[in-house]
């Protein structure tokens, strides 16, 4: 019978210590071997975006950038985006530093204005510091119309990784540092009107990633956006509404390309 | 209701992750074995005997003396650490853990996670079984292969063919039920809860509900700790600033090793300071995000003692935090919709607005959204 035969120290324990003292500290998911890391969750939005990213969803926990320079529907994408997540989160937030958020222009994808809040900062700095206090806290789904500054990216991107929030960021180029921080990033580019009776109903689109950290790129993907035109109330969801087609972004997605080699 | 039970050994056997894989014996203060590792039970060797008899049986095995807070402490951190996987979690100190998954959106995510968790905690795979009760989830899960499932959902025909000796009974009452001929659970489920009373007292009534696979006995919820404190007294009184921030450091030390170990955060807290001639100064704060470390604790205290100017020397210091709560470990993941953020959400946003006005946040409101002025269409 031997008594206490070896100590109890060595690196494996203390790093072991180490971990869980961190873990105590800062939370169970401050601190995660890669082995244990849990399966990156979609969040499907409904819409053609979520074949085009490769996962069946916008991201949850990450930034996703919609990108493109004049009238090329990314805005009208991120309202219809935002109008899904007002009925399917507690929280759909608008972190609208640049005034560019109109809620009228939400209202022909008929969002439920019960969860959503719209945040007017009096500046960057504070439209970072709403970004990351919200993301922090668990709003499920933040819309930033416009840059943040780059020390708020990183507490925001830490925020929302802990809290599976969507992010989804909408500027015409964005800078370096956000669009180093985002992990899927899609361009648009406009390539005409569609017309119906010489009346233009909506515009042809090219999206194409720039970016995409969780799948193989799918490619670019060409899109036809249309327009609600005159109708005042909220009008379905899909279907025919008014003179033109009823405002469903990517009505239809086509001839989506595989250009990677690595898909 | 469905229980899900991992097995993980005696705590204290947890303590010393470097025997695994040897006979360890550890005993008590009385002089009793306390707890065997399974491979010390070859020899014959079982908790309750007198630690010679174990040194006699099993002259090999490493012999380690109990430390009952230690294993507490260590029951307390797997507890905190299982507690956002299901509404209630048990965990005993004789390496049991509990959760009932009523109720859980995804079991078997919470069962998968439960398994890791247990696994980082006591650094081997746990046994886990999932039942209608917490007994035969314990004895499904001890007859599970580590880190695997045994999953039962008839209880009565799982129990049916198992020894009476399952039902944790003393010598007398097995020899009884010996004479009996009840060697079975099947044949103790078989008789009236009212005939083995007789027999056994208020034990043999238990004893049939648990062959019935009726499962009398709840589980005892853990829960978070709601309150702690930690206090100095000055002899003689003091005044100096630096002596009361020196002492008040010491104790946010303390302080956050209790709450680390406990897996908890402060959400409030409060110091006071009793003056020589009675009266009792006092500050208080509710902080938004739980502190839990001694930096964040003294952050606090520490700036109020350095703006604080007591009028008489102080003799004693008190640092109590009244509320805490389970930091980074609430129950969050069994809520679903998100709704379990939305406290955080509307902290969030009131903070917002105490730093950059009221205007800053609104919830816009239809009233004429037809209308051709912008301004009339929403609230």
């Amino acid at each position: 019978m031997q008594v206490q035969a070896r100590p109890l120290g060595g690196k494996t324990e203390t790093l072991d210590h180490a971990i869980e003292a961190i873990r105590v500290r800062f939370g169970s998911q401050a601190l995660t071997r890669v082995a244990e890391l849990p399966p990156l969750l979609p969040w499907p939005s409904g819409t053609p975006l979520d074949r085009l990213t490769g996962i069946g969803g916008l991201p949850r926990g990450r930034l996703t950038l919609l990108t493109g320079t004049g009238t090329c529907g990314k805005l009208t994408l991120a309202l219809a985006l935002l109008a899904q997540a007002t009925h399917e989160f507690a929280h759909a937030v608008v972190i609208d530093h640049a005034r560019q958020f109109d809620p009228w222009a939400m209202l022909p994808f008929d969002p439920d204005f019960g969860s959503l809040t719209v945040i007017t900062p009096p500046s960057a700095e504070a439209a970072g510091e709403a970004a990351s206090a919200l993301a922090r806290a668990g709003a499920g789904f933040i819309l930033l119309m416009g840059e943040i500054p780059e020390p708020w990216l990183a507490p925001m991107e830490a925020g929302a990784a802990r809290s599976g929030a969507v992010v989804v960021g909408v500027v015409d180029a964005p800078g370096r540092a956000l669009a180093h921080a985002s992990s899927l990033s899609l361009g648009f580019t406009q390539e005409g009107w569609i017309y119906e009776r010489g009346q233009p109903v909506g515009l042809n689109v090219e999206a194409r990633y720039s970016r995409n950290k969780l799948a193989p790129p799918v490619g670019k993907s060409d899109l036809e956006i249309f327009y609600a035109i005159g109708s005042n109330s909220p009008p379905h969801r899909s279907g025919e509404a008014g003179r033109g087609r009823q405002l469903t972004p990517l009505d239809q997605q086509q001839d989506v390309e595989c250009e990677s080699a690595a898909v | 209701m469905r229980i899900c039970c991992g097995l993980a050994g005696h705590l204290e056997l947890a303590r010393h992750r470097d025997l695994y894989g040897t006979p360890v014996v550890v005993a008590d203060a009385d002089g009793h074995v306390l707890a065997v590792s399974e491979e010390a039970l070859p020899f014959s060797v079982e908790p309750g005997i007198p630690v010679r008899q174990a040194e006699h049986l099993c002259p090999h095995a490493t012999l380690l003396s109990s430390d009952p807070i230690e294993a507490d402490r260590l029951r307390e951190r797997i507890a905190a650490a299982l507690y956002d996987l299901a509404p209630c979690v048990e965990v005993r100190v004789e390496g049991i853990a509990w959760l009932d998954l009523e109720g859980v959106p995804s079991p078997s995510a919470s069962i998968r996670e439960a398994r890791r968790r247990l696994r980082t905690a006591i650094g081997r795979e746990p046994r886990l079984g999932l039942a209608p009760g917490p007994f035969s989830a314990r004895l499904a899960a001890a007859r599970a292969r580590p880190g695997r499932l045994l999953k039962i959902d008839d209880a009565r025909a799982f129990l049916a063919p198992l020894p009476t000796r399952e039902l944790s009974l003393d010598e007398e009452q097995m020899e009884r039920l010996d004479l009996l001929g009840l060697r079975t659970l099947g044949a103790v489920a078989a008789i009236g809860p009212r005939e083995l009373e007789s027999q056994l007292g208020r034990e043999g009534r238990r004893a049939v509900l648990l062959a019935r696979g009726l499962e009398p006995d709840q589980l005892t919820p853990w829960q978070p700790p709601m309150f702690t404190s930690a206090h100095r007294q000055f002899e003689p009184p003091v005044q100096d600033r630096e002596a009361l921030l020196f002492v008040a450091r010491a104790l946010c030390g303390d302080l956050a090793e209790e709450l680390g170990l406990r897996g908890a955060g402060a959400k409030q807290m409060r110091v006071r300071l009793n003056c020589e001639d009675s009266e009792v100064e006092a500050r208080e704060s509710i902080v938004r995000h739980p502190l839990s470390s001694a930096a964040e604790l003294f952050g606090l205290a520490g700036s109020w003692i350095k703006s604080w100017q007591p009028h008489a020397p102080i003799t004693e210091m008190w640092i109590e935090l009244p509320v805490l709560e389970a930091a980074g470990r609430r129950q969050l993941r069994l809520w679903t919709g998100g709704d379990g953020t939305s406290d955080e959400v509307t902290a969030a946003l009131e903070r917002l607005q105490e730093r950059h006005g009221d205007a800053v946040v609104r919830k816009p409101r239809p009233l004429l959204p037809s209308s051709p002025i912008p301004s009339q269409r929403f609230a």
